[in-house]
């Protein structure tokens, strides 16, 4: 029995929410039948006294928790030759019948494992045991055994597999050889292997989970990134173009405000600076490129003519930021379903922290004396926060009236301080927005560098904010005596609010410019830009670059000096204040979401902008590592790998949540500008869509029409309310079924201790009796003792 | 590679692939990380009974630099070496790696988990055990009201059986729920 539970478990491993049901059911399987022909073996010479007192022993041994003691003590010492081979002829019977017969009741099970061994082995074909020689790595017996067993299964004799069998099992050999090579070479293409070794080493695996997210969010942006280039830049830079319409000034009214006379003024028209400003505000030569909205055009490429092949530039377009979207909503929802599957384990095991830490705590991965002291240092703070939180649990039920008006009015207080702050950079952002462009217009021929700045200002206002305000609400956040953890969550989320609205008034600043009538002209008015879209495309990318920037400059200029007077003056306590830092991971995150963010509304405006999103992913990895190994050190928190991944994912939503519905909104209402841009006209970008439905067959559209209409949506709702509720109630249950369960459990626990006890007694009756009479009390007073069967439950579920 | 000598046989290698979680570069990379611990003892070539014969002390496995920090260390090597007293065998200490790898499944981990916690070796962590850890994972900071308070929190909350103590079935139970315990129970070689 012994090495079987651990191979059978793992063909079961996908069902967790099976987990319950099989521990007990291994309780039970585990036990009864192999104690029970131990019994019926020592039943069978009962003759002697002696005996006796072995069956009462063996007895005491059977009961659940013994049994699974002598299962494990077995496993582990080095069995003899015969004892070996017989354990692997009950693995070969047991796992075959296990899944079958597992839920059906247990004397079942018992005739199995009573019946000779041979009855169930002859059947071994080659596909069995190379089944079996794969399982091997899983069983829990040191390499001797191991490689006996293997030779054992090879030379055996077994039979061969016919035909199509034979085709089968030689496929699913090929794969298993397949996909280890392809693991073996994967790990080899794995990026980043080594920086990661070393930041688990110091800081342990919660922090890695973090740089894990960056290497996440790098391949995101490659794929968005090959969405765009494949679908809109290269066809844009090596397609011809088709006939665009010209432009006449003779047939047009004095204004020349006719679309393609539009287009020709927007590339008439030139902004020079020199080579570095351009780079840098994408102004100038850069404007005109591939990188901005305002280069592509509404053409529909010609691929061949014969064939009738075309490629529609515009839908296109439309199409690979739906794409994009798509792209990265699934990949979020699927890793975020992966963090929220295991946190709600984790929820169910709430009542186990204290286990969690012991037995999960240390990070088997930490190898420097730093980082272990470090995480000695966190699991104590964490066992003492634990203990601490019962003590404030019980405080917190005791709490006086006046202390909780107190304790409400501080958290009152600071909340309103905070959104009078969020109100007042909000205000800010705006003002200084509108203040640079008038200054822009005011100071047409001033220096270029003051231009420079004065173009720089809402994204070095943002960005200022940005580093500033979250040191104030972590400030604030210690006046409000909340838990660790939701300190955490807490100011993570202000801050998150404090970016997304940030850009959101930048946003707002740039639509109120933007949203006009253009009907009498080419624009609305002198000031504003020709090319809008091309104009956010460039907001965006001053703000990618400034975010960069100063994400690069921070870390190297301020906090790296920061450090190295922390390490060099450790007596003077003023300057250690100041210089020393902890690796705080909200903020981190939050960089990386921010500049996420940045990328996805920036993509639609500026197709290139992922290909740089790419590049910052990549360099803020090492930028980040330069943080984390020599700036900061380990912080005094435990993250947990689970819990933050989680975290990670659900503020990585809200702010792709925020950048669909901002880039949305542009695309259904807001009118594109006509001089440029493949949506060049009157009407807003999501007419192309309807215009192209429009052309799809009236089956088609019908479908589609009917799929809008009351009688489809509202059966669906309905359907999809109830699907809602079954799963609803389905969880309840199994919630109520784990619980009921577990209260079993215990009462089998108190069972076995009193049958324990009932036994000891017994046999010591037994024992006195047997000095007073000398004769052997009769076989069958054992069976009665049996334990009990295991409840109709198990079987039921 | 001038002189090639060959480190393990076909066959041994072709054993120890269908024994642990590794690949044929990751062994020969085991032996490598095994063999610098001692050269002078360990040969280049293992092709004979080597494997499980050589022994590498206690003492010198303990310089590892993956086992270096962590406060379990002595009690992993002696679960792991085949005589019990820590000193391993190239054998051994493949199967160590191969428990603690990414690859290996929940419930290997978690038998040999339970092997390490169960310091006494009674197959039960009781709480002497518990208390051992946490002073083992804490460095011994905290003081002995705090220990066995919260080795009383841990045998109350995964004690079902009511017998004060872990059983192996408590223990995985337990370690179910513990959603870091598979991310952190494994090493990078």
């Amino acid at each position: 029995m012994s090495g079987s539970g651990g191979a059978d478990r793992k063909s079961k491993k996908g069902n967790r929410a099976q987990v319950w049901e099989e521990a007990g059911g291994e309780f039970y399987q585990e036990s009864y039948p192999g104690a029970t022909t131990s019994t019926s073996n020592e039943n069978a010479d009962t003759a002697d006294a002696a005996a006796h007192r072995d069956a009462a022993a063996h007895l005491a041994t059977m009961l659940p928790s013994k049994q699974a003691q002598h299962t494990m003590g077995k496993a582990t010492t080095r069995r003899s030759r015969n004892e070996g081979k017989q354990s692997t002829r009950k693995r070969t019977g047991n796992r075959s019948r296990f899944n079958t017969v597992r839920r059906e009741s247990n004397i079942n099970d018992v005739h199995v494992s009573v019946l000779p061994d041979f009855a169930v082995e002859n059947i071994p074909n080659e596909e069995r045991t190379w089944e079996e020689i794969m399982q091997i790595k899983a069983m829990p017996v040191n390499m001797a055994q191991k490689r006996e067993l293997k030779a054992k299964l090879k030379s055996a004799t077994k039979l061969r597999l016919q035909g199509f069998e034979q085709l089968k099992w030689q496929r699913r050999k090929f794969w298993q050889r397949c996909k280890s090579n392809w693991k073996e070479f994967y790990t080899k293409l794995e990026l980043w292997q080594g920086s990661l070794k070393t930041i688990e080493g110091n800081f342990g695996i919660g922090v890695v989970s973090y740089f894990l997210f960056v290497k996440w969010l790098m391949f995101l942006n490659i794929i968005i990134f090959a969405l765009t280039f494949f679908l809109i830049v290269l066809p844009s830079a090596i397609l011809e173009p088709g006939q665009l319409g010209q432009c006449d000034p003779a047939a047009e009214d004095e204004n020349n405000t006719s679309i393609a006379c539009c287009a020709d003024k927007y590339q008439n028209y030139t902004s020079s600076n020199n080579f570095f400003y351009d780079l840098v505000q994408g102004t100038g030569w850069m404007e005109k490129t591939l990188l901005f909205y305002g280069y592509y055009t509404n053409d529909i490429y010609t691929l061949n003519k014969e064939y009738k092949l075309f490629y529609d530039l515009p839908f296109a377009y439309l199409v690979t930021a739906l794409l994009y979207f798509l792209v990265s909503l699934i990949a979020i929802v699927k890793s975020a379903a992966r963090g929220f599957r295991e946190r709600i384990i984790e929820g169910e095991g709430q009542f186990y922290q204290y286990c969690n830490l012991i037995f999960g705590g240390w990070d088997f991965c930490i190898d420097k004396l730093k980082g272990a002291e470090n995480k000695h240092k966190a699991i104590y703070n964490e066992i003492k926060g634990c203990l601490e939180a019962e003590r404030l649990e019980t405080e917190k039920q005791n709490r006086s009236k006046k202390e909780k008006c107190q304790l409400l009015f501080s958290r009152s207080m600071v909340n309103t301080g905070i959104i009078v702050l969020l109100l007042v950079s909000m205000v800010t952002i705006y003002l200084v927005f509108t203040l640079s462009r008038s200054l822009l217009r005011e100071y047409q021929k001033a220096e270029k560098h003051f231009l420079l700045f004065f173009e720089f200002m809402p994204s070095l206002m943002i960005v200022s904010l940005n580093l500033l305000l979250p040191l104030l609400f972590s400030f604030l956040v210690t006046f409000e005596r909340y838990s660790p953890i939701v300190v955490v969550r807490i100011t993570l989320l202000r801050t998150i609010f404090l970016r997304l609205s940030s850009l959101g008034v930048l946003g707002a600043s740039i639509y109120r410019l933007v949203s006009c009538d253009r009907r009498n002209g080419c624009n609305c008015e002198e000031e504003v830009p020709l090319c809008w879209e091309t104009y956010v495309g460039q907001q965006f990318y001053k703000l990618a670059v400034t975010n960069a920037l100063t994400g690069i400059a921070v870390t190297f200029f301020v906090n790296f000096p920061r450090a190295m007077l922390a390490k060099h003056f450790e007596n003077c306590r003023f300057l250690k204040f100041i210089g020393e830092q902890q690796f705080e991971l909200p903020n981190h995150v939050l960089d990386v979401v921010y500049s996420q963010t940045l990328c996805w509304i920036g993509s639609f405006y500026s197709p290139l902008l992922p290909a740089f999103a790419v590049i910052h992913c990549f360099l803020t990895f090492y930028v980040k590592k330069f943080a984390c190994l020599i700036n900061s050190r380990p912080p005094s928190q435990v993250y947990r790998t689970s819990r933050s991944n989680y975290m990670f994912m659900a503020v990585l939503l809200i702010s792709f949540v925020a950048a669909a519905i901002a880039v949305g909104y542009s695309l259904a209402e807001v009118k594109p500008s006509r001089a440029c841009g493949p949506f060049k006209g009157d009407e807003p970008v999501w007419n192309t869509v309807k215009l192209s439905f429009a052309k799809l067959p009236s089956w088609i559209q019908g479908f589609a029409f009917f799929l809008g209409t009351a009688g489809f949506t509202m059966p669906t709702i309905v359907i999809l309310l109830l699907a809602l509720y079954y799963y609803n109630a389905v969880t309840a249950a199994n919630r109520q079924m784990v619980l009921v369960l577990r209260r079993q459990l215990v009462l089998e626990g108190h069972d076995k201790q009193f049958l324990l006890s009932r036994l000891s007694t017994i046999i010591k009756q037994q024992q006195q009796e047997r000095l007073k009479n000398a004769i052997p009390p009769p076989p069958s007073e054992f069976d009665t003792l049996l334990p009990p069967p295991p409840p109709e439950v198990m079987n039921s579920s | 590679m001038g002189n090639k000598v060959v480190t393990f046989s076909e066959e041994q290698i072709d054993d120890y692939q269908d024994c642990t979680y590794f690949t044929r570069k990751e062994i020969l990379r085991v032996h490598k990380r095994f063999r610098e611990l001692s050269p002078s003892t360990v040969p280049k070539c293992m092709t004979g009974d080597e494997a499980h014969t050589i022994k590498v002390p206690l003492n010198l496995m303990e310089t590892l630099p993956e086992f270096r920090e962590n406060p379990f260390r002595k009690r992993i090597f002696s679960v792991f070496s085949s005589d019990g007293t820590g000193n391993m065998t190239f054998e051994d200490f493949l199967e160590l790696l191969s428990v603690l790898s990414e690859q290996a499944p929940r419930d290997i981990k978690v038998f040999y988990a339970f092997k390490i916690y169960d310091f006494d070796g009674d197959e039960h962590i009781g709480p002497a055990d518990l208390q051992q850890a946490l002073t083992l994972l804490t460095s011994n900071e905290l003081n002995a009201e705090e220990t066995s308070q919260a080795c009383t929190k841990v045998v109350e909350e995964s004690d079902i059986d009511g017998d004060g103590k872990l059983s192996f079935i408590e223990f995985e139970h337990v370690i179910l729920r513990a959603p870091d315990f598979l991310t952190t129970f494994h090493i990078r070689i």
